[in-house]
């Protein structure tokens, strides 16, 4: 398609400056209208759930701790390679136990991957994108400070830890049997595969309403 | 040699007033987009020669993906083309899945082409941002950056991010899109020609912006081939090429849309051209959502690639059969060998991956074929004879992003 414009102007344009005009018209209704600009630490954004922020580890609510089996899965699909885990094998059951785990948030690039792939839904990237500091020694999260990131971020948000919904935590869209058994959370109905919205006469619908009518 | 050195020293006296001299513009200039370089050679106000220096913003992502699996890479492409880090994504999975011999499914596949038209209207409003505040007008900036705040918006409700998005994964999308993403989408799209139209009014006409963009910066439709140049920068100049229409990948080819194609090849006309790319992309975007079908977004047989839950397994019986235990052991038949290249229509242009696979589940080598290196590699043809003011716009009008050019 060849565009086409004409970009000569009108004797009553060129003398009048009439495209001065329209443009501090457009600008006067936009004066008028509602503003779009957050003033940032007075107000705060609402943010949608699952973005990638500050990391945590989850501290379940039955055993006080983290809930990880030191799958080593998240340290090694990470990109940037900044998780360190070690761990104790029992020479008997060959059951794993978790000695320290680590990840240097400096190093990290949010990419979410560490809490998609992991099977017990131990760690997560919680919403919490405030956490400046002058050091750097601050960032590099020891097993204490990250389950203390996860209490401060419930408490802060007061948030039911039962209860959290997170979409890397239950990706939406994948059906149950391609889920490890711990990421089988109790989701809304549009997070499954067979609730997933379509567009139907102008609103978005579940595939399941839009195939029964 | 004395006898030459008297006879250099004779003209130098003798031009000595039009002697050129060198202006290093960058890389710390707010309007080269990034940290570009350029000594500018002048004669007065007119530039003899362009020079551009890249390589200030070089990370290495070419080979930093030879020790990472593809799955891991992807990150890698958010850092490319910043402004839309979507495009690439979507374009790095395309690859990698021509690569392995994928099919992606449907549902995932419009998703993909939805994004990806997001990203270009974000890169676009960037675009038009800084090109009309480099030449001047302030007010577009402030109002392209509303909607591209919108657009952002709905990145982070499908992925989590508004920049380093990751979204898809090889074989499909990592998250289904929920209803409100589809109801705010809508309702973008619906105002969305109205915004445009409101920037048309502040600068289409507009006397001063004419003069700083007409019949600057032109290349003809031979040159522009010759230079390598892509994307609208190509189309301005009255080439029909877009890698959407003529190697279609997504859902491109269930989807109606026109190429916009220039005439005179100048910086209006690459204008004219992405402003009417805004419109065509709001109308791909409608498409996508209304024909969304259902069904599953990621394919079934990427093992090893699909994130997460790790490689999928096939059974294979203890050799002996002594033991009777059967073992699952990691499926990686389909990391073929051979090299292949695929390329994506990008807001920059014609983003290209070149893969070589030896077969072990990580890249033996990736290139990139970045739209901007290319560009910038035409900044010196471009420039020649220009007036140094006229370098922002030239610069502007190519539309160039260092972090993909020195990747
Ligand atoms: S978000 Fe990505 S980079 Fe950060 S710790 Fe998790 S896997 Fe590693
Ligand atoms: S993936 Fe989860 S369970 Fe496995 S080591 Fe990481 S945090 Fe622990």
């Amino acid at each position: 398609m060849k565009i086409q414009y004409d970009t000569k102007k009108s004797l009553v344009e060129r003398i009048f400056l009439l495209e001065i005009v329209k443009g501090l018209g457009l600008t006067l209704r936009r004066l008028f209208s509602k503003s779009v600009t957050i003033q940032y630490p007075k107000e705060r954004k609402e943010l949608f759930p699952g973005f990638r922020g500050k990391h945590a580890l989850i501290r379940d609510p039955k055993t006080g701790t983290a809930r990880c089996v030191a799958c080593m899965r998240c340290a090694s699909v990470c990109p940037a390679r900044c998780i360190s885990i070690r761990f104790t094998t029992d020479e008997k059951t060959g059951g794993r136990k978790l000695e320290s785990y680590e990840i240097d948030a400096l190093r990290c690039i949010f990419c979410g991957y560490c809490e998609e792939v992991c099977p017990v839904n131990a760690v997560v990237l919680t919403e919490d994108y405030e956490y400046s500091d002058y050091e750097r020694e601050p960032f590099h999260f020891d097993m204490e400070a990250l389950l203390n990131n996860w209490d401060k971020f419930v408490e802060k948000n007061k948030i039911d830890p039962e209860r959290y919904l997170n979409p890397f935590l239950r990706p939406r869209g994948l059906a149950l049997g391609e889920l490890p058994a711990g990421k089988r959370m109790d989701v809304p109905e549009e997070w499954t595969l067979e609730g997933q919205v379509v567009w139907k006469d102008g609103k978005a619908v579940s595939a399941r309403e839009a195939a029964a009518e | 040699m004395p006898e030459n050195k008297s006879e250099s020293k004779q003209t130098t006296v003798q031009h000595m007033a039009y002697e050129p001299y060198t202006v290093a513009m960058g890389p710390q200039h707010p309007a080269t987009h990034g940290v570009l370089k350029l000594d500018l050679e002048l004669d007065g106000e007119t530039i003899l020669e362009c020079k551009p220096t890249v390589g200030f913003l070089h990370r290495g992502v070419e080979k930093l993906a030879e020790n990472i699996s593809y799955a891991q890479c992807l990150p890698l492409t958010d850092r490319l083309d910043y402004i839309a880090a979507m495009a690439n994504n979507v374009a790095y999975s395309v690859a990698v899945e021509t690569l392995l011999g994928i099919e992606v499914p449907l549902r995932a596949k419009y998703i993909r082409t939805m994004v990806m038209e997001m990203a270009r209207l974000t890169g676009h409003l960037l675009w038009l941002a800084t090109h009309a505040l480099d030449i001047g007008a302030m007010t577009v900036f402030l109002y392209c950056f509303r909607e591209r705040e919108n657009l952002l918006d709905m990145f982070e409700e499908i992925c989590g991010a508004r920049l380093t998005t990751s979204y898809t994964c090889i074989g499909g999308v990592r998250q289904d899109v929920t209803g409100h993403f589809l109801e705010s989408l809508h309702a973008f799209t619906d105002e969305f020609p109205s915004r445009i139209a409101e920037y048309e009014t502040l600068i289409d006409k507009n006397r001063i912006w004419l003069q700083r963009t007409q019949g600057v910066g032109v290349v003809s439709a031979e040159d522009a081939v010759s230079l390598g140049l892509t994307g609208p920068t190509l189309r301005g100049s009255g080439v029909d090429y877009d890698v959407r229409k003529h190697m279609p990948y997504d859902a491109y080819p269930y989807v109606e849309f026109e190429v916009p194609i220039g005439s005179k090849g100048d910086v209006y006309d690459r204008y004219r051209c992405r402003m009417e790319e805004m419109h065509q992309s709001n109308s791909i975007i409608r498409q996508c959502i209304e024909a969304l079908p259902p069904g599953p977004i990621r394919a079934e047989d990427a093992p090893d690639l699909v994130m997460p839950y790790g490689p999928q397994k096939v059974v294979e019986a203890d050799a002996t059969f002594s033991s009777g235990i059967i073992k699952l052991v990691e499926d990686r038949k389909r990391f073929i060998k051979g090299d292949v290249y695929v390329a994506a229509e990008v807001p920059k242009g014609e983003l290209g991956f070149y893969f070589v696979s030896d077969g072990r589940g990580v890249p033996y080598r990736m290139h990139i074929r970045s739209p901007s290196y290319i560009h910038i590699g035409a900044l010196p043809f471009l420039c020649k004879g220009q007036m140094v003011a006229d370098v922002i716009a030239i610069i502007g009008s190519v539309d160039v992003v260092l972090g993909e050019c020195d990747r």
